[in-house]
């Protein structure tokens, strides 16, 4: 199921609040783990065996690493069993197709074999199971002792199919103990809509535009027609990403739980080192985390340090999808962040904020390519194209007419994309607090979000079909 | 009383953030009232049912699907919720 359907909103999510509610304390978790396990088994229901073997297993080796009595060794031994067997699940549901036709292009052979479909999440809950078995080999959270909290921990199905990557050490208190109010429902209900309205307003309609660019051959597409068309692309990715992960923080926010944000503006940063502290961040701090801390961090030297940005980039790239494209695209974001922390990150101080900002913003831009082609050669191609070196027409009437036609959803998306409505909704608070009073203030928000509310609702009634973008990373 | 009315306007207040939440169940509530209809003379089309239930179906995800289906294609007043996406794209992306 898909946060964006009317099914999930208009009947899974009023049932399960409701049951959760009203079925009182005591089963509350139970109901919640239910309801988590009936949306990942919807649509796709054999692998739901394959998560809750993992969950099983995991839980076992948990407890085992939590005993007092287990020696170092033992201790290692379950820790690389785990990751082993975490790691060779996702290795086989995710990149055999990938290592299969990477090695047949090497050798030479003809391998034919069929390629497993990939379990929803499956990047998603491998990384939040490594997060629990780490830090309990660590000694810095204890073993769960309950199956129950431990597989909500893993399903919980606001964060389940597309993040954020839930730190078990932040969650750890809130399993079994979290303070529900009706304000934090509410307020769990606004940001949930908020997200809806970034991915069903923003993200589908600007993602109209890329799909008419990307459909037109290569020689028709003019420069102009080109940068409309992967700025939209930008725009798409970011809204249906950062849109995923408000709607899994304010439903887990409905349900009593406090997740980290995931997102804070990255477009609005002056730098790649920074872009990457406000993009998916959850993942950035787990691969810091979990990888680049362990092999040392930056205080090694300098080839040490190359290559642990070389492996953690690597690592990144190929975790966003099973094909090089996306490995180019992390190694590239490795050496802008090299650079950065070499030398160029000192000059920059020195540039003007404008001129900081559009370094940013052009590299990240040119990066999408690199994202959004999985054929590498399509890729630079289209990256001719945006620089004028394939001898395209500058501007066509088709680049104007359709930068005409989408011209206000490109500057809402702009603005929205830009820390301005939050500050813009702040500034009429203080402004209209004191004068109309707390009790029509709330009205009138609240009517805010209703008419929002129809607006999703014709949009989503308009258009039954909505898949993901990063639905199935 | 100063305390008593204190609670009210906090629950008041709270209601009125019960908005959202009371428009979509509102809908669903309606969803199961209202019957179906079989055919769309908007659409020129015949809506989905609901689907017969086979354990085959269910574990390749088509009963699912078609679950989906039936579910968007008989919300209520589904022309209404059409016209005012057609209204709002006219005024927001002039198309």
């Amino acid at each position: 199921m898909v946060f964006s359907s009317l099914l999930f909103t208009f009947a899974f999510l009023p049932v399960i609040a409701i049951l959760y509610y009203s079925l009182g304390k005591h089963f509350r978790n139970i109901v919640l783990l239910t309801a988590s396990l009936f949306f990942y088994a919807w649509g796709e229901p054999v692998y739901v065996l394959l998560m809750c073997s993992s969950i099983m297993i995991n839980y076992w080796i948990g407890t085992l690493l939590g005993r007092d009595d287990t020696s170092k060794r033992k201790r290692q031994l379950f820790l690389i069993i785990s990751l082993v067997f975490n790691l060779g699940c996702l290795a086989y549901f995710k990149y055999i197709g990938l290592i299969i036709s990477t090695l047949a292009s090497m050798s030479g052979w003809s391998l034919q074999l069929g390629t497993p479909a990939l379990p929803l999440g499956i990047s998603f809950y491998t990384f939040q199971t490594l997060s629990y078995v780490i830090e309990v080999y660590r000694g810095k959270v204890k073993a769960q002792k309950s199956l129950i909290l431990f597989a909500l921990y893993i399903a919980m199905f606001p964060q389940l199919v597309a993040g954020p990557i839930v730190n078990y050490a932040d969650l750890e208190s809130q399993l079994a103990d979290r303070s529900m109010t009706f304000k934090k429902f509410n307020a769990g209900m606004r940001r949930f809509l908020c997200g809806l309205a970034k991915k069903v307003l923003l993200a589908n309609n600007i993602g109209l535009l890329w799909s008419e660019v990307k459909a037109m051959p290569g020689t028709e597409i003019s420069v102009l027609m080109a940068w409309v068309g992967i700025i939209a692309f930008a725009l798409q990715i970011y809204f249906d990403f950062s849109g995923y992960s408000d709607m899994a923080i304010g439903l887990g926010k409905m349900f009593g739980f406090r997740f980290k944000e995931n997102f804070r503006y990255p477009y609005s940063s002056q730098s790649i080192s920074e872009f990457w502290r406000r993009w998916h961040i959850s993942l950035g701090s787990w691969f810091k985390e979990y990888v680049y801390i362990p092999l040392g961090g930056s205080r090694v030297g300098k080839w040490k340090l190359i290559l642990n940005l070389f492996f953690v980039w690597f690592l990144t790239g190929l975790w966003h999808g099973a094909s090089w494209n996306f490995v180019f695209w992390g190694l590239y974001f490795g050496t802008l962040i090299y650079i950065e922390k070499v030398f160029l990150l000192k000059s920059m101080a020195r540039w003007p904020k404008a001129v900081r900002h559009i370094y940013l913003l052009l590299l990240v831009v040119i990066g999408w390519v690199f994202f959004e082609f999985n054929n590498m050669a399509d890729g630079l191609s289209f990256l001719r194209i945006m620089f004028g070196v394939g001898g395209n027409a500058l501007m066509d009437h088709q680049g104007i007419g359709r930068l005409q036609a989408y011209a206000l959803l490109y500057i809402v998306c702009i603005f929205a994309a830009s820390p301005g409505p939050q500050n813009l909704a702040l500034f009429f608070k203080a402004l209209l607090l004191n004068r109309i009073g707390c009790n029509i203030y709330r009205l009138a928000v609240n009517l805010y979000c209703c008419t929002l509310m129809v607006v999703l609702t014709a949009y989503m009634v308009a258009s039954t079909y909505n898949p993901f973008i990063y639905f199935r990373f | 009383m100063r305390i008593n009315s204190k609670k009210k306007l906090a629950l008041i207040q709270n209601g009125w953030g019960m908005l959202p939440f009371l428009l979509i169940l509102a809908l669903f509530i309606l969803h199961l009232a209202l019957p179906d209809k079989t055919f769309s003379q908007e659409e020129r089309r015949y809506l989905a049912q609901w689907p017969v239930f086979d354990i085959e179906t269910v574990l390749n995800g088509s009963y699912e699907s078609k679950v989906e289906a039936y579910f968007s294609d008989q919300f209520p007043f589904r022309d209404v919720w059409v016209h005012i996406q057609e209204g709002s794209n006219q005024i927001l992306f002039d198309r």
